[in-house]
């Protein structure tokens, strides 16, 4: 019983969430500068082609109107076409989805690899603290676009073995992976090392040391999972950025990704675009914090979904 | 050696990089087989951090400056890390205050003690001597869903586990509610008992120790002021700390008296003492106690460490 409402209560907060974000984009849009005639169309159009182009895409109308028809095409599972390209636009996201993703999870997975031992060593090991806080201060200071530029460069000026741009299969998103994990790796470290520290202190891990365990022992089985939930806090969000904001690489790596796409779409006015590409990044943070919810439910038995006085 | 545990003067500082603390100053005690002992001190008396450092379980703050622990015949501090592993493992038994942080939040009872027996143990059993009723339903248990004075059978079916040589108790019934306080302590003692485990109790209540212990340590100052069986401890101290401790503890005083508490503060030590650390607050202090370290006399059944003990017991 408990559970349902759990899960009602979750559904409602987030179709309220996508509600204010698409209401948040609808508008943000239409308040640019610059409307979708004019930016196709160009400075020296006339009023009557304006009016004509307005009125075929239902741009003369009022505001609220527009709305009002785009959220029942959407209720209906109808996101309209690109006023670019005239194809559904669904069918163009899907089509640069499997990019962004593969992408997305290559880095969120060498994140997790590097970063999850790395911030265990450095919060285990006190001498090699200064190595970690020099690694991740690095990670976080360096901005992607400088590190792809360099990337870039190297591998196309000379021939490393991968390529530097383009997409043709999963060996064209290795080095743009890499980059993208940097960041990633570093703050995953940092927030794994300051977990492991507070859990490193707690009086279950002296009572084990006082019991003669070793200490990759009390590592594996006390420190790892009472550690665990900031980071898997942490992975969530990354995951949430890395799929909207990998565009830097996206762009750096000429890759066919949904954030180049998006962004494009934001430069061309291209409205059902933009709206769609915004709506779909709000749902998977969504997903993606309901996901974390479960998890961290399942690490920690105090937090559990059903648990009594669980947060709402 | 043939006591099972002796610390002899050990001097242990911790340093916070501004400030210095001589938590102990030459302690000594002397443990043996089977005997259950009582450390009765204040707050920062440096009972804690004795019980710690027979496990070698300072923090990394903290420095041994002299002085030697053996446990059944080891040196515990010249012992390489895998030795003194082994001999938490198969020597020692520690429960500690706070019975709930102890436990791993994410872990089942059962899985936890699973850990510390190995393949070969049953859980079942070990919960079962420490009277846990239900052993089986507690078993599939989270700590958080135990209560106070269950998780405090559990640490210690845990800490038995391994049927210790010596078992060290640090305020294990502090954090738990009086009516539960008692039933913890009859397990505690005769679950050592059974065992034949010398205990190690640490507490700040003079009689609730002298009650359950044979033999009763007092700590002020981080020394070992006085040592002797509980009894006399209690009822004819050596020590005129002892005395001033039981004259303030209730459950000493007949109705109607008056407690007196011990006047001024436990003193924190920077450096070795130069004389009493009890001097400042001493009714009987002379000249000498604030200059020479006391040396160790022996009065009646009792030792203590006092330049008049011999001759304020004679005068009483």
């Amino acid at each position: 019983m408990r559970l349902a409402l759990w899960w009602l209560g979750r559904a409602v907060s987030a179709a309220a969430t996508l509600l204010g974000v698409s209401i948040l984009i609808f508008a943000a849009v239409r308040m640019m500068p610059g409307g979708f005639a004019e930016t196709i169309l160009g400075p020296f159009a006339t009023a009557d082609q304006k009016a004509e182009l307005a009125d075929r895409y239902g741009l003369d109308q009022s505001v609220f109107v527009q709305y009002g028809h785009w959220l029942a095409a959407v209720a209906r599972g109808d996101f309209g076409v690109s006023m670019i390209s005239r194809e559904p636009v669904v069918s163009e996201l899907w089509a640069r989805l499997p990019v962004t993703g593969q992408l997305t999870l290559f880095s969120v997975l060498i994140a997790t690899l590097v970063g999850v031992p790395l911030g265990v060593l450095t919060a285990v090991r006190a001498r090699r603290a200064a190595v970690g806080r020099l690694l991740s201060g690095l990670g976080v200071s360096v901005p992607e676009f400088v590190l792809g530029s360099l990337v870039v460069f190297l591998f196309s000026r000379y021939a490393l073995g991968l390529p530097a741009g383009g997409y043709d299969n999963v060996r064209s998103l290795v080095l743009p992976s890499l980059v993208l994990s940097f960041f990633a790796i570093s703050i995953t470290a940092r927030t794994t090392r300051d977990a492991v520290m507070g859990v490193l202190v707690e009086p279950y891990v002296t009572a084990a040391v006082a019991r003669g365990e070793s200490p990759w022992f009390i590592i594996r089985h006390h420190v790892l999972r009472n550690a665990a939930i900031p980071v898997v806090t942490l992975l969530a969000t990354i995951t949430a950025y890395l799929l909207g904001g990998a565009l830097i690489v996206e762009y750096v790596f000429n890759l066919p990704g949904i954030g180049s796409y998006v962004v494009q779409a934001v430069g061309r006015r291209d409205y059902a675009v933009v709206q769609a590409g915004v709506l779909l990044a709000a749902t998977v943070f969504i997903v993606l914090n309901l996901l974390v919810d479960l998890v961290v439910g399942l690490i920690d038995p105090r937090l559990g979904v059903t648990s009594k006085g669980r947060r709402a | 050696m043939t006591a099972l545990l002796e610390v002899r003067d050990l001097a242990v500082e911790y340093d916070s990089g501004e400030r210095r603390v001589r938590a102990l100053d030459g302690a000594d005690l002397t443990v043996a087989a089977g005997e259950t002992i009582g450390i009765v001190g204040e707050s920062g008396s440096g009972k804690s951090t004795l019980g710690s450092a027979v496990g070698r379980l300072l923090p990394s703050t903290a420095n041994r400056v002299t002085g030697d622990v053996w446990l059944a015949g080891e040196r515990v501090f010249d012992l390489p890390p895998a030795g003194i592993r082994r001999l938490r493992r198969e020597r020692l038994g520690f429960v500690f205050q706070d019975p709930i942080a102890s436990l791993d939040p994410t872990m089942r009872v059962g899985k936890q003690l699973k850990l510390v027996l190995g393949s070969k143990g049953d859980p079942l059993s070990h919960l079962d001597r420490v009277r846990l009723a239900n052993p089986g339903r507690v078993a599939r248990m989270y700590p958080h869903q135990l209560s106070g004075g269950m998780a405090q059978r559990v640490a210690l079916a845990i800490a038995m586990a391994c049927q210790p040589r010596l078992l060290i108790a640090d305020e294990p019934t502090a954090a738990l509610d009086a009516q539960v306080r008692e039933e913890v302590l009859e397990v505690v003692f005769s679950v050592a008992a059974e065992a034949g485990t010398s205990i190690v109790w640490l507490s700040h209540d003079l009689t609730a120790v002298a009650r359950r212990c044979s033999r009763v340590a007092v700590m002020y100052g981080g020394r070992v002021v006085e040592d002797g069986p509980a009894a006399d401890v209690l009822g004819q101290p050596a020590h005129p700390y002892t005395a001033a401790l039981a004259r303030s503890a209730p459950a000493m005083a007949s109705l109607g008296d008056r407690l007196s508490p011990v006047p001024g503060r436990p003193p924190v030590l920077a450096e070795a003492s130069h004389g009493c650390a009890f001097e400042p607050r001493c009714p009987y202090a002379e000249e000498r106690c604030a200059k020479e370290r006391p040396e160790l006399h022996v009065v009646r059944t009792q030792e203590a460490l006092c330049h008049r003990a011999t001759e304020l017991v004679t005068a009483s």
